[in-house]
């Protein structure tokens, strides 16, 4: 490693703003809160930087940093950032601090910051992790200032909730941990050593079929937890629901794409045969969540739970959009990763400001919140649009290039998606109907509106959002060349090839047509050339016939 | 058996000249007895009996003396181990004393491992008998002379020698379960170990016997010889030595079925004895198993890899499972200690040069980490040494935000967290399994540490997330002091488990090199 | 195995006569339980008292260092038998042997392991203090007196 390396010291930021928080005396609550912020503004602005400065005609890897760690495992520290992961690192960069901001823990504030902080790190180590080993730490890490924020700041049922998130991810990670060192050692034959560089070892492919299999299943069994996929959920409705309002925020917007990410980055590129063997079930698994988050939100009293609930249902679209397995349905899953964060982020941050003032998340004790706090109705429309998949919102985009780039190679279950896209619009708009309509009573009525700070915490999503729907190139033009890299990969070492239609759109459908024409064309003139060929050797040969029949 | 001393031809010894003797005796052949391939051992001896000459002779007793002396007498043996590490480094691996003893990397790794064990222990032992007011020297002593015995087993090249080690080690140990004789729990801890310590002990021999009758010899060297020169080597006579000698050495290591001891015995001694023994007790065990199993019976793979493959599992699951329903957080200890036996038992299992360096780096790490928690356990335990209910740490976090923190560190370390000696260790045996292509155990070994990360979180649950105000008040009222001795014990075990968490080459090249078994 | 055998036989052999003689004993013997049968001491004498459990661990103390001395002179004996074959070799060793023994007899005497007179504790009493030998006199005449 030479030099500054943004992406390492991305990661440590956090952990030193920690660690100098962990110092300071726990009376001083503004200086806590200061260096929190100031760290977490700090790796925000440099994850926009990156953004910037990211190079959006290249699908490797960049801002590579490299060191080596623990030389017996082949171990290094290994951190880079491509198309996949750039707009999660800044989703991170974003959304933590606002959840500093925008949410207050009410007691022990030292703890919280330092632990949202170690978070961070977390999430920012796994998601610029190139390094197996290093991904599987920062992973693992997460857990536990999670764990922490939801036992130690969260509701009524914060211990239950807060140990059923751990172990349940934890379960799933002891797969991962045993599929992972399997993979590790078994591409290490010969004289290849010991690397866990995710390049390396997706190049080498050196795994049999079947062992492919089993390791690729090990691996999402930790993903389908983390997602989580549809009998692997249970942990979340509770880990959301009793989780403090930045634990919610971070939890849905950032912890959750770990799964998603883990799937494409390491599913995909690591296992490309199993992946394309095995996608019909994870997209039934998807599909069921879609259907099945709907259903239940539509059927929750509590306004969080419904919010818990319709995130199952989001994170099935976008496992839908990355196994449908086409350039249109990986990117809409990359990008609708980014736009859940952003929209249940924001979602989450609404309900936590109404229980602040309410102290209730009972959708039957709020009512007519629309004539007490008209701002904060006005901003609930327009995150819930976003969710739902309006469009001229974020979320449309994302979820109807899911829907097109599954629909071409994977028909049936992308049909039963959409009915999820119509049952989100349902249980949204019903929500918002029993929470905002009519006229309110009682405590209800006077309630007062978003302060000056809660509506700045707010603008930045709400920016977000209207301009992610309106004009989403920048963003998919970082990420295309990466997912058409992937993409190719899988169509590579998997066997497999994805409709025309799914690259290019119409276009390609053209291209194609035309190669095919030409190519037919081509056939005709040779099978015409042979024909000819064919005549003039018979030709050639009764002459010879005659000529010597002659003699 | 042609290298027994009695056969008259001079093999390393020294010939004693034959002038002025009776008629008819044969000329001894005497051993050459290498007192500095036994230094540290030595210097533990010595020091334990100094130690008994000192109270003994001089009126003047304080008791931190003795401590500092323990502490500097472990530093001592640390110092020669250190020596002889770079000796062997530099002259590779040799034999001493009639083929008895072996100084390689793998003896000089547990010397050192038990040296910084002794120097932990009498920190933490300190301030515990000042606390309970435990006076007299036995307590440094008996920590000494058992350490001893701990590094005999480690470098015992004879089976004989590693029976005298494992009664060195465990005669001390039986004692030092009782030393709090005030207490019921302890007197009814001593009899217990010593019982199923004499059982087990017996069993070994009887292993040892058998052992001998098939190949011929109690030399582990001999033996190796014994099973290559031999066609078809393993026959009932042999295998059931075997067996006996797994079944010894599990009782040591409490790996179950083996296991009923440990928990009874891990609450009834006193604190920072049950720390000793699950730190430094275990590790002899096991460094007598490793050496055992891997140097000399490596030829008999096929047939002990299979019961080895059921011991772990049963000793994974018992051990994490049983310890979720105790209420008594030296009874937890204690069965996660028989789980991190399960551990160990994955490297041995594989049967590679991973899982041995595994199962080192795994002993080693555990060491510290069990140790600082029992340092906690002494602590909240308050004078009594009573107050080992998990509800005695409810609110710690509030009371002791140090002190809980680092119990959680070490707890968090033991469940297997990143960026902790605990889940490199974790990995280390793992990848040894799957490398040895134990996927099944692999899983297992994973599958239970999720099971036994329930117990430990239950345990930072009570410590950070009860906010009852009654018993903040009653915290209020009821000090918990922590003596500078403890806290030292404390920042080693955590800054050691941290650290190299962090930074792990060092300790991972260590572990390694030191699998240079002879 | 075939030099085992008789071993084998031994064992199978002893295991049947002690199952055979309990058994034989409990069918065969008659029983008719009396209460002077089922008292303690069948001397004829009827005990006045519950008999004395515990005497003084000194007692034990005394034996215990018999047989360490015991033990000590089972090596110095056949030592002594092979002296000059031994050597400074045999020597050292037993030097060292018995200074290690020497020296855990000093540590007992100055613990006080062969003092007769009043105790001198090295720590407190093990007991509570309202169990003193007077208290114990005392509750035993009690229960006497009770009886």
């Amino acid at each position: 490693m030479e030099g500054f390396s943004i992406l390492t010291a991305m990661v440590l930021v956090p952990v030193i703003g920690a660690a100098v928080v962990a110092l300071i005396p726990r009376s001083r609550e503004d200086v806590i809160k200061a260096v929190g912020l100031a760290a977490a503004v700090l790796v925000g602005v440099a994850s926009i930087s990156l953004a910037f400065a990211f190079d959006a005609n290249s699908a490797e890897y960049q801002f590579v940093s490299e060191a080596s760690w623990i030389e017996e495992f082949g171990v290094s520290w290994l951190l880079g950032v491509d198309g996949i992961s750039l707009f999660l690192v800044v989703l991170t960069g974003i959304l933590f601090p606002i959840a500093l901001v925008g949410t207050d823990p009410h007691r022990d504030v030292k703890g919280y910051t330092a632990w949202m902080l170690l978070l961070e790190a977390g999430c920012l180590g796994s998601f610029l992790a190139l390094d197996l080993f290093v991904f599987f730490l920062f992973f693992e890490l997460t857990l536990l200032p999670m764990y922490f924020i939801i036992g130690g700041w969260g509701y009524e049922k914060r211990v239950y909730a807060s140990l059923k998130f751990f172990l349940f991810t934890l379960f799933g990670s002891a797969f991962m941990l045993v599929g992972m060192v399997a993979l590790v050692f078994l591409s290490a034959k010969g004289t290849a050593p010991l690397t866990f560089d995710i390049r390396e070892l997706a190049e080498r492919g050196a795994l049999a079929e079947d062992t492919a299999r089993w390791v690729f299943l090990a691996f999402t069994m930790a993903f389908a937890v983390k997602v989580p996929l549809f009998p692997f959920h249970t942990w979340l409705p509770d880990a959301h629901t009793q989780a403090p309002t930045a634990g919610s925020v971070i939890l849905a917007g950032v912890l959750l794409k770990l799964g998603t990410y883990g799937l494409v980055r390491f599913g995909l590129s690591l296992f490309p045969k199993a992946a394309v063997d095995l996608a019909p079930v994870l997209l039934t698994l998807a599909v069921v969540g879609i259907i099945y988050g709907a259903v239940c939100a539509t059927m929750q009293k509590d306004l969080k739970r419904l919010v818990a609930y319709s995130s199952v249902a989001h994170l099935g679209f976008i496992v839908l959009g990355t196994f449908a397995l086409t350039t249109q349905g990986l990117s809409g899953g990359v990008l609708q990763m980014v736009n859940h964060g952003l929209s249940t982020g924001a979602l989450f941050l609404l309900v936590g400001m109404i229980y602040e003032r309410r102290h209730t998340r009972e959708i039957a004790e709020l009512h007519g919140l629309q004539r007490s706090m008209p701002v904060m109705a006005v901003m609930f429309t327009v995150v819930m649009f976003s969710s739902i998949g309006l469009p001229g919102l974020n979320g449309f985009v994302g979820e109807f290039l899911i829907l097109i780039g599954s629909f071409v190679t994977r028909r049936w279950w992308a049909v039963v998606g959409t009915a999820g896209v119509i049952l989100a619009a349902l249980y949204l708009l019903w929500a918002y109907q029993r929470v905002f309509h009519g006229t309110p009573e009682g405590e209800n009525a006077t309630l007062t509106d978003m302060t000056l700070r809660e509506r700045a915490v707010m603008a930045p999503l709400l920016f977000l959002i209207v301009f992610l729907g309106v004009y989403p190139q920048p963003v998919l033009d970082r990420i295309n060349p990466s997912v058409e890299r992937l993409v190719r990969h899988v169509e590579e070492k998997g066997g497999y090839e994805q409709p025309a239609v799914a690259v290019n759109g119409a276009e390609g459908v053209r291209e194609e047509r035309q190669k095919k024409e030409v190519e037919e064309g081509q056939a005709k003139q040779q099978e015409s050339e042979r024909k000819l060929a064919e005549f003039k050797e018979a030709e050639d040969k009764a002459r010879e016939k005659a000529r010597s029949g002659g003699q | 058996m042609n290298g027994l001393p009695m056969n008259g031809l001079p093999m390393n010894g020294l010939l004693v000249a034959q002038a002025g003797q009776p008629e008819g005796l044969a000329p001894l052949e005497l051993p050459n007895v290498e007192y500095s391939a036994m230094a540290p051992h030595l210097i533990l001896i010595g020091g334990a009996l100094v130690l008994l000459v000192w109270v003994a002779m001089v009126r003047r007793r304080p008791p931190w003396a003795w401590a500092a002396f323990t502490v500097a007498v472990g530093l001592a043996s640390l110092g020669a181990s250190w020596l002889m590490w770079l000796d062997v480094g530099r002259n590779g691996p040799r034999t001493a004393v009639a083929d008895a003893v072996v100084v390689d990397g793998y003896s000089i790794f547990f010397m050192v491992l038990v040296s910084v064990i002794v120097v932990l222990g009498a920190l933490m032992g300190e301030s515990f008998l000042k606390r309970e007011d435990i006076r007299g020297p036995e307590f440094y002593v008996l920590m000494l002379l058992s350490s001893s015995g701990a590094m005999f087993m480690a470098s015992a090249n004879d089976l004989v020698i590693t029976f005298l080690g494992l009664e060195i080690l465990s005669i001390a140990l039986y004692v030092l379960a009782g030393l709090d004789n005030r207490r019921m729990e302890s007197r009814e801890a001593a009899i217990k170990y010593f019982v199923l310590g004499a059982f087990s002990s017996a069993v070994f021999l009887y292993g040892v016997a058998l052992v001998y009758g098939a190949t011929g010899s109690t030399n582990l060297g001999e033996i190796v010889g014994y099973l290559q020169s031999s066609v078809a080597p393993a026959n009932g006579v042999l295998l059931a030595g075997v067996a006996l000698l797994l079944v010894g050495f599990g009782f040591k290591v409490a790996a179950v079925p083996f296991h009923t001891w440990t928990p009874d015995v891990y609450q009834g001694a006193p604190s920072p004895v049950t720390g000793f023994m699950a730190a430094g007790a275990k590790a002899a065990g096991f460094a007598g198993l490793l050496r055992v199993f891997f140097a000399t019976f490596d030829t008999l793979k096929l047939d002990w890899q299979p019961i080895v493959w059921v011991l772990a599992v049963a000793t994974l699951l018992v051990g994490s499972v049983l310890a979720i329903v105790q209420e008594d957080i030296k009874r937890v200890l204690a069965y996660s200690s028989i789980s991190h036996a399960g551990f160990v038992l994955i490297g041995l299992q594989a049967a590679n040069e991973k899982g041995l360096a595994g199962s080192l780096y795994y002993l080693l790490t555990y060491a510290f980490m069990v140790l600082g928690s029992f340092t906690v356990v002494t602590l909240v335990g308050r004078k009594g040494d009573a107050r080992h209910d998990l509800d005695a740490y409810r609110g710690l976090s509030a009371r002791r935000p140090a002190l809980a923190l680092a119990f959680t560190v070490l707890l968090l370390a033991q469940a297997g967290i990143p960026f902790t000696t605990g889940f490199l260790a974790k990995f280390y045996v793992i990848s040894a399994a799957v490398e040895g292509r134990s996927y099944s155990l692999a899983l297992i070994g994973m599958l239970s540490s999720v099971v036994a990360a329930f117990f430990y979180l239950r345990i930072t649950v009570l410590m950070y997330m009860s906010t009852d105000e009654e018993e903040a008040e009653e915290a209020r009222t009821e000090p918990l002091a922590i003596p500078r001795s403890m806290a030292v014990v404390l920042a080693v075990s955590v800054a050691f488990t941290v650290a190299f968490g962090l930074l792990p080459a060092p300790v991972i090249d260590f572990a390694r090199d030191a699998t240079l078994l002879i | 195995m075939a030099e085992y055998l008789p071993i084998f036989t031994m064992l199978v052999l002893a295991t049947l006569f002690a199952g055979l003689s309990f058994f034989g004993s409990a069918m065969l013997g008659p029983k008719k339980p009396t209460r002077a049968k089922e008292a303690p001491y069948e001397c004829g004498i009827v005990p006045r008292s519950e008999p004395a459990e515990r005497f003084p661990v000194r007692f034990y103390l005394v034996a215990m260092i018999f047989v360490i001395f015991d033990i000590e002179i089972i090596f110095l004996y056949p030592w002594a038998v092979i002296f000059r074959q031994l050597d400074l070799f045999g020597l050292v060793e037993m030097i060292v042997f018995a200074l290690a023994v020497f020296v855990s007899f000093v540590y007992l005497i100055s613990n006080g392991a062969l003092d007769w007179g009043p105790v001198k504790r090295m720590r407190p009493a093990a007991t509570a203090p309202s169990r003193t030998s007077d208290s114990t006199v005392r509750r035993i005449g009690r229960a006497e007196e009770a009886a």
